[in-house]
């Protein structure tokens, strides 16, 4: 990614991730969570605000620290990570709400090309269909897997 | 591999905290999954459309 992005770690499977975000509301603990979904080979991409007086993660919080780009190029960064240990998982995500969908489209949109060079990147449409990802559309969750034969695979 | 080659790799090398392993099993972004679950399972997949995957 172009971005700077934050540090991180993960736990030995490479389902959840944590970086801290610091910003002007100060240093905020982020997770980011890869769960088997319903469907075979998919997983659903989350992430949110680990509370540490609640002891629990909230995904709806407007954290507003001034370091979206950066947050989401972690997060993006966490992708290259997941699908590097397992390449035929398709990942699923879709904001809490509105706003955080669109913060997820800006985030592919900033990075298509990039993304483009190793993923298929697809956006669900409000009719429930699939598309390919085009700049500017509306989407509801967005689809990503790596291109067969990215790095080395197949 | 050398220090330029892994600062170039697009894989990042990733720390592992094994405090972290304590979620394993969980979900913790339940009613995320559960929208998620939703919302796939009323629409038509990529391949369900035939929308071909692009190769490298």
């Amino acid at each position: 990614m172009k971005h700077k992005k934050y540090e991180y770690s993960a736990d030995e499977g490479l389902h959840f991730y944590e970086f801290i975000s610091i910003g002007k509301n100060g240093d905020i603990r982020k997770v980011v969570e890869y769960s088997e979904m319903n469907i075979d080979g998919y997983y659903n991409l989350a992430f949110g605000d680990f509370d540490e007086r609640k002891n629990e993660i909230n995904d709806k919080v407007v954290t507003n620290n001034g370091d979206s780009l950066k947050v989401l190029a972690t997060v993006a960064s966490t992708v290259y990570a997941f699908t590097g240990k397992y390449p035929e998982a398709k990942i699923f995500a879709t904001g809490s709400t509105e706003v955080r969908t669109r913060l997820y489209r800006m985030g592919i949109t900033n990075n298509l090309v990039e993304i483009q060079e190793d993923f298929n990147v697809f956006g669900l449409k409000y009719d429930n269909n699939f598309e390919e990802f085009i700049v500017g559309e509306d989407y509801i969750g967005f689809l990503i897997f790596r291109k067969t034969n990215s790095y080395g695979n197949k | 591999m050398e220090i330029n080659e892994f600062n170039e790799a697009k894989i990042p090398l990733v720390r592992i905290n094994k405090k972290l392993n304590k979620f394993k099993g969980k979900v913790l972004f339940q009613k995320k999954l559960q929208q998620a679950n939703e919302l796939i399972q009323r629409s038509k997949l990529p391949i369900e459309l035939g929308i071909k995957e692009s190769k490298v």
